[in-house]
């Protein structure tokens, strides 16, 4: 993966003919390895996010679903399924669902990001957000389902879904913040290119 | 021989097994849950673990709070004084009259050789947080098991009931509010002591009179209070008012939706009451499922 990377950076051409059709994005800065210290940070910041008192306003996203679609579609071999089910029963038990119910939703969410995960880094960060919507959305219905199989659906659960979308415009900033420390420059030294 | 896959491609389990162990994982502990309550300890034990997290993100939320009502201005504390102040003296005469009435009322109850009502240990609780959950509303309060708060507790506000306690932590506890689907409760009409049951409705935010005859005595505007026939609600507790009676000809019940009396605010003081659920005489006839209605839903 870094190595395709590095070719793209560098300009090469040689790879094949489909490599150059990169419709005019900029060549990518090669990023430094991400440190594990870092991701499981910005998970638990994830977590702290959502334990947050909102209230019911459905305009605040799961910021721990994002984390973690981040980290799988970006580091997919760091972050686990495992990791994602432990997460969903914790969150199970703070929102007082059925146990298993965020654990489903978070496992599906992962899976969902390991698959696809090439083909969106293929994409600018922009595009990228239409990927992650549906994503959302699966990981979201998925507990709907689950809510309306046990029959504890009432009112007017949709309006939770406008959560996916609100993710889904994160999803540029979310890049921008938990790439920033990959993207810092390997040395300080100034004379020397990138 | 058989030769595996050199270590440089070796990926471990592949994702598609790891979803189908997950998925299985979570919908067993899902049909578990729904099914029986073998998963509390695990409940308890893991919000145990996240309590003292919680209870940390709470602060900068009421640090807010506190910070906004430090500037609230002199106007609005004199007349919240004057409105206050105003309540008080009309409730004085009520309350000169209440001591008189329940004077006599214990004698008249004492000649007639019933029961006395017993009053419940009450307990003031701060609501902690909404859980973010578009299907179902509770409340989580900062009272659990720990304080002698039980499962099936009413809970009520100044103003009427809100719901009941659902589920117990050792720290904290979940409120279920009376408008959810799943809750019901014996209620009354004052006007005319007409018994039904108040179920949550189908509209947000409201509660349905099931299993009303379409000629009911009910109409827009009566207040319903509680019954207390199930002994676990004291009796004459303000559920809401009556906001509209649907008569359909073809329908032999009529439509009635009742508008909560209790408000459900974050961050609000409600009152749990203690009751222990008096045992209720055995019903004459036993057909199974002789269980009331409003502890069912405490099982969920």
């Amino acid at each position: 993966m870094r190595l395709w990377r590095l070719r793209r950076a560098n300009g090469d051409t040689t790879a094949g003919a489909h490599t150059t059709v990169q419709r005019g994005q900029p060549p990518k800065q090669v990023l430094r390895p991400v440190s594990p210290v870092f991701i499981w940070a910005t998970l638990a910041a994830g977590l702290a996010l959502d334990l947050t008192p909102w209230g019911r306003t459905p305009l605040v996203p799961d910021f721990l679903a994002l984390g973690l679609v981040f980290w799988n579609v970006h580091q997919p071999r760091r972050v686990g399924m495992g990791a994602a089910f432990v997460f969903g029963l914790l969150m199970d038990v703070h929102n007082g669902a059925l146990f298993g119910e965020h654990a489903l939703a978070y496992t599906l969410l992962c899976y969902g990001a390991i698959a696809l995960h090439r083909r969106i880094l293929w994409l600018p960060v922009l595009s990228q957000s239409l990927y992650v919507l549906p994503l959302l959305l699966v990981a979201q219905l998925a507990s709907a389902a689950v809510r309306l199989w046990v029959g504890g659906g009432s009112g007017h659960w949709w309006v939770g879904l406008i959560e996916s979308v609100v993710g889904a415009l994160l999803w540029p900033l979310v890049t921008w913040i938990l790439l920033a420390p990959q993207r810092r420059p390997i040395s300080r030294d100034e004379t020397r290119p990138l | 021989m058989e030769y595996g896959p050199p270590p440089l491609f070796n990926q471990g389990v592949s994702a598609r097994a790891r979803l189908a162990f997950f998925s299985f994982l979570a919908v067993l502990l899902i049909v578990i849950d729904a099914q029986v309550n073998a998963l509390d300890t695990i409940r308890v034990g893991v919000s145990v673990m996240l309590y003292p997290l919680q209870r940390a993100l709470l602060w900068p939320r009421d640090a807010l709070e506190q910070a906004g009502r430090y500037v609230t201005t002199v106007s609005s504390l004199t007349r919240d004084n004057e409105r206050l102040r105003q309540s008080g003296l009309e409730h004085a005469t009520l309350l000169l009259q209440d001591a008189q009435l329940r004077l006599e009322n214990a004698h008249l109850r004492q000649l007639q050789g019933l029961r006395e009502r017993t009053s419940a240990k009450t307990q003031i609780v701060q609501v902690l947080y909404e859980p973010r959950d578009h299907f179902t509303r509770k409340l989580v309060i900062d009272h659990g098991s720990a304080d002698g708060v039980r499962a099936g507790n009413p809970v009520i506000d100044e103003l009427g009931v809100v719901g009941q306690v659902t589920r117990v932590f050792p720290m904290v506890s979940e409120v279920t509010v009376l408008t959810e689907r799943d809750q019901s409760i014996p209620v009354e009409v004052v006007r005319n002591g007409l018994r039904c049951i108040a179920f949550g409705g189908s509209e947000p935010g409201t509660l349905v009179l099931r299993f009303l005859a379409a000629n009911a005595d009910v109409i827009s505007g009566d207040m319903v209070v509680t019954s207390g026939l199930d002994g676990l609600y004291p009796a004459g507790l303000p559920v809401g008012t009556i906001a509209r009676v649907e008569r359909d000809v073809k329908d032999q019940f009529a439509r009635v939706v009742v508008n909560p009396a209790g408000g459900v605010d974050a961050n609000g003081m409600l009152v749990v009451l203690q009751v222990t659920a008096a045992p209720l005489p055995a019903p004459p006839r036993e057909d199974g499922h002789g269980e009331h209605p409003a502890r069912r839903s405490t099982h969920r």
